[in-house]
This record gives structure tokens, C-alpha cells and sequence, in this order.
């Protein structure tokens, strides 16, 4: 408990380090290109009572709305491919190819689909997070262990008992691992669908200050968006730590 | 080398009367291809197993016994012959079986109670949850595994988890049962006890059984027939019928003179079978 705490007073000993050699260097020198930690701090405060809560709320529905789209459909096509030896095979070069295309570079066609709204940037994180989802169940229902299906076949389990008793539970170690992946992207995805065309979220934040040339205006959005995508990934340990309990009893070798 | 007093494969008989013919292998071979070579790993064996009859498969290791189990179950095709069940050829997975492989294949995200009631979710046996509760917790007492319905199959020993199959296995009382090893993980003490429960539970339902064990006690301790397998190709070197009545108490039949000389008969068959196939391997390297 001693050695925990002693770890979080050197922790902050650092970044109160960082601060102050940051706002030095702002007064000392100049702060026209690194802005300063005060300047920062007045322009959150500014942004938390202004607008900042709609930008953030934009972008979290562009992801959560893509998320709930792409990872259902991903999770379930990998897993049906995945157990399907002759459908995996008839989709297997189609879905390399769409792989190897860098996702992000799809946002232009996209925003002339679908407009300066929400929309385009919700369909890059579905499509984003249904890949990663997608490739991850996949390798799942491949890996899940025959010995296991077949005992259950034995007990008289139909084919979709057995799915649903063995590929799907066993399948929930990766699908998680998929997660720990699509959701830093789906961030990423949004953000870049934002900085490219639009009129709000996160990622306009920072090209509409970069456009006024307001320094402190785009190290308070990537502040705003560093802390918005650590939360995200702390709640992805915490769902994992609970779906996940009998796995980490293995890997302890309990 | 002594040869005894051996019957050959042909009485298909139990001990007590003639009996319908409940599996039946004619003729079975198998290759399996391991690095592009073709190995037989079982050749020409011809078997029949009346109905109710234990019947255990002994020989050494790598002779086979446990593929002709996964046959009976349907799970593998031989490469020559046929397997019946019930008069009927095996060509699908054989749901008529009670499987126990020698890996337990308790599901990993499952607790203890959750595993060995699995058999009672399925549409062919529903049952209410509190009847499967219910059934469970008498499994649970038959095995030894009080305290432990909550932990996950990680979190127990060897032998608890062959325990735990155990129970998975009999809970649905199939009306025959495939062991392989089953009691290979446990102590002494608890094998004994095992024994024992299964000795009664086969004997009250009824039940067909084919037992694989490299331990011959155990066979002739339960078995109404023991089956002397050859090393690699495994085929049959000798068969025994073992007269004792059922029910059976393997706590005091194991001291009796009879089973001295069935065991002592039986394993001058088996000696020669596991120096035949030690002295394969030293062959092989």
C-alpha cells in the first residue's frame, strides 16, 4: 500500500516537472508555438461552461452509434465464417483485399455519400470496428477446441446449441481482445472523419483552431480527446476483468 | 511363454445369459498419416459387446483402445470394417454413448455445476432449473466435489476434473458408456471409491460398457470381460470372461484367490505386449 502511494507522489512530482519546465519555456522563451499549461487550463474552463459538452457528445455518439453497428455484425460474420470452412474459403480474398485498404482513406467518397453530418463518420467507425471484430471472431471459431464440440454433440446438442454453448463463450476471449483494438480506432475513425469535413465533434475542434492559428486552442482539444480515449480504454479493462474471470484463473495457472 | 487358459474372441456372452448384441465391430482397421507416412493403428478387430455387458480394452499404450472408442462414439470412421450400434452401422456422431476421452473436456468458462449440468439445458432433456440444481448437487456428492460447484475447472486438480467429467457424463445416465481412463489422474484411495460407485450405478441402470485402462486390476475388478489388446498394430491377443457376480464388491474381490490367478493369467498375455512395445520405441529412435 506504502510502495502504491509512494508510486502515485512520484507520479505527480513528474508531471508537476513537466508543467512548470512547459510554462517556463512559454514565459522565457515564447508560447506563439506550445501555448502554455495556464493558457490551457483558462481555455478548458471557457470551453467546459461554452460548447465543449456538444462537440464531445457528437463524437461520442458518432462512435457509440458506429460500435453498436460494427461490432454485432463483425462478431457474428467472423463467427459464422469461422465455422464454415466453405464460406471462409469463398470470402477469403475478398475480405484480405478490403483489409489491406487503409479504412480512413474511404472518408472523402463518404462524406460525399452521406453529407457534412454524423452519418458519414458513424459508417467509418462501423466499418472500421466491423474489420477488427470481424478478423478477431474469426480466429476464434477457428480456434475453438473439436474435443469440445464433439462432447456436446454426444450429449445430443444440435448444431446450435453447440454454437451458442462452445463458439460463442469460447470465442469471448478474442471477440474482448477485439475490442481492446476497435476501440481506439473507432476514436481514431471519428476523429479523422471530423478533421477532414464538418461542423462539429472533437476532431473539428482541433482543425477549426488550427485554421485561426490558435495554439491553445488545439492542445486543449487533444487534452480533451487524450483523457475522452483513456476513459474508453479504462472501460474496456473493467468489462474485460468481468466477462473474463475463468480466463485469468487459467493464465495464472490456478 | 505361458499360454493359459484362454477363451478366444467368439462366446459373446455375459456371465449370466445369452444377450442381444448392443455394439459390434467387424473386421476394423485404421490407418492414421502422421508426417506423410501411413501408420495402422488398429488391424482386423472383430468384437461384439452383448447388451449390458462391461467390457474393458487393455494393452499398451498406443495400441489403439482409445480409437476404437472414438469409433463406438462416431467420431471416427474406420478405414476398413464396420461398426454397428443396435444393429445399425455408427456413420454420425453416436448420441446413444456416454463419452469420458481421456482429456476432460469440461468447458473452461463454465463453473463445476454449470459443466456437469450442462446435459439437462439441451432440448433433448430439458429440465426446470431447480430439478437440474437438484441433480446436480446429488452428482456432486457422488464425486466427492462438495465445496467446489462454484470453481472453474482451472482452479481444480487433475483428478478433480476427471471427477467433475465424471459426473458430467452420468448425470444424464446414457445408456452405454465409453471410459477412457477415467480413473488415470486419481489417488488410491478415491479410485477406489469411484470404482465402487460406478461398480453400482452400472449394475442398478443397466448399463453397456467399454472401459479402456492400462490398469489390469481395475479391469478384472469390473469388467464381465477383459480384452488383451497387442501392442502397435493393437490387435486381439487374448479374451477372458470374468465370472464374478454382480453385484460386485471390488473391495473384497480383490482379495480373493480367484482374481489372484484371472490377473495373474491375464497379465503373462500383457507383459509380453509391453515389452513388445518398449522395445518398438528403442526400435523407432
Amino acid at each position: 500500500m506504502s510502495g502504491g502511494s509512494s508510486l502515485w507522489v512520484q507520479r505527480v512530482f513528474l508531471l508537476a516537472a513537466i508543467l512548470a519546465a512547459w510554462e517556463a519555456c512559454a514565459r522565457l522563451v515564447s508560447d506563439r508555438w506550445i501555448s502554455s499549461p495556464v493558457a490551457i487550463a483558462g481555455r478548458l474552463a471557457q470551453w467546459v461552461a461554452g460548447d465543449l459538452w456538444y462537440h464531445l457528445a457528437v463524437t461520442a455518439t458518432e462512435i457509440a452509434s458506429g460500435l453498436a453497428i460494427g461490432i454485432p455484425a463483425g462478431v457474428l460474420a467472423g463467427m459464422l465464417l469461422g465455422r464454415s470452412v466453405r464460406l471462409a474459403a469463398v470470402f477469403r480474398p475478398f475480405i484480405v483485399l478490403l483489409n489491406s485498404l487503409p479504412i480512413v482513406a474511404l472518408t472523402p467518397l463518404l462524406i460525399m455519400w452521406f453529407g457534412l453530418g454524423m452519418q458519414p463518420k458513424i459508417v467509418l467507425v462501423a466499418f472500421v470496428s466491423f474489420l477488427l471484430m470481424f478478423f478477431n471472431s474469426f480466429s476464434g471459431a477457428r480456434a475453438v477446441d473439436d474435443e469440445l464440440m464433439d462432447s456436446l454433440e454426444l450429449m445430443g446438442a444440435t448444431a446450435s446449441e453447440r454454437f451458442f454453448k462452445v463458439v460463442v463463450p469460447s470465442c469471448l476471449t478474442w471477440t474482448i481482445a477485439g475490442l481492446r483494438n476497435a476501440l481506439p480506432y473507432a476514436l481514431i475513425a471519428a476523429v479523422i472523419g471530423e478533421m477532414m469535413l464538418s461542423r462539429s465533434g472533437l476532431g473539428h475542434l482541433i482543425t477549426r483552431s488550427a485554421q485561426q492559428f490558435d495554439m491553445t486552442g488545439i492542445y486543449s482539444a487533444l487534452f480533451v480527446l487524450m483523457v475522452f480515449g483513456g476513459l474508453v480504454n479504462e472501460a474496456t479493462t473493467l468489462m474485460e476483468d468481468r466477462l473474463l474471470r475463468w480466463r485469468h484463473l487459467e493464465t495464472r495457472g490456478g | 511363454m505361458p499360454v493359459l487358459r484362454l477363451v478366444h474372441p467368439e462366446p459373446a456372452v455375459g456371465p449370466t445369459e445369452a444377450r442381444r448384441r448392443k455394439i459390434g465391430l467387424e473386421k476394423v482397421a485404421v490407418d492414421f498419416a502422421t508426417r506423410g507416412k501411413t501408420v495402422r493403428a488398429v488391424d482386423g478387430v472383430t468384437l461384439e459387446v452383448p447388451e449390458k455387458q462391461f467390457l474393458a480394452l487393455v494393452g499398451p499404450s498406443g495400441c489403439g483402445k482409445s480409437t476404437i472408442l472414438n469409433m463406438v462414439a462416431g467420431l471416427l470412421a474406420p478405414t476398413e470394417g464396420t461398426i454397428e450400434y443396435d444393429g445399425a452401422p455408427v456413420l454420425a456422431a453416436n448420441t446413444r454413448v456416454g463419452y469420458m476421452t481421456q482429456k476432460d473436456t469440461l468447458l473452461p468458462w463454465r463453473t463445476v455445476a454449470d459443466n456437469i449440468g450442462i446435459a439437462f439445458e439441451l432440448r433433448c432433456r430439458k429440465a426446470s432449473a431447480g430439478e437440474r440444481r437438484e441433480r446436480v448437487a446429488e452428482m456432486i456428492d457422488l464425486v466427492g466435489l462438495g465445496g467446489f460447484e462454484r470453481h472453474y475447472p482451472a482452479e481444480l486438480s487433475g483428478g478433480m476434473r476427471k471427477r467433475a467429467a465424471l459426473a458430467r457424463m452420468l448425470i444424464y445416465e446414457p445408456e452405454t458408456l465409453l471410459l477412457d481412463e477415467p480413473f488415470g489422474a486419481l489417488d488410491a484411495q478415491l479410485r477406489l471409491l469411484l470404482q465402487q460407485e460406478l461398480l453400482h450405478l452400472v449394475e442398478r441402470r443397466q448399463m453397456t460398457v467399454i472401459l479402456v485402462t492400462h490398469d489390469l486390476e481395475e479391469a478384472v475388478l469390473m469388467a464381465d470381460r477383459v480384452v488383451v489388446f497387442t501392442s502397435r498394430p493393437g490387435r486381439i491377443r487374448a479374451t477372458r470372461d470374468i465370472p464374478f457376480e454382480r453385484p460386485r464388491n471390488a473391495m473384497e474381490l480383490r482379495f480373493r484367490p480367484e482374481f489372484s490367478a484371472i490377473h495373474e493369467e491375464l497379465w503373462n498375455e500383457l507383459k509380453d505386449e509391453f515389452a513388445a512395445s518398449i522395445g518398438g520405441e528403442r526400435g523407432a529412435k
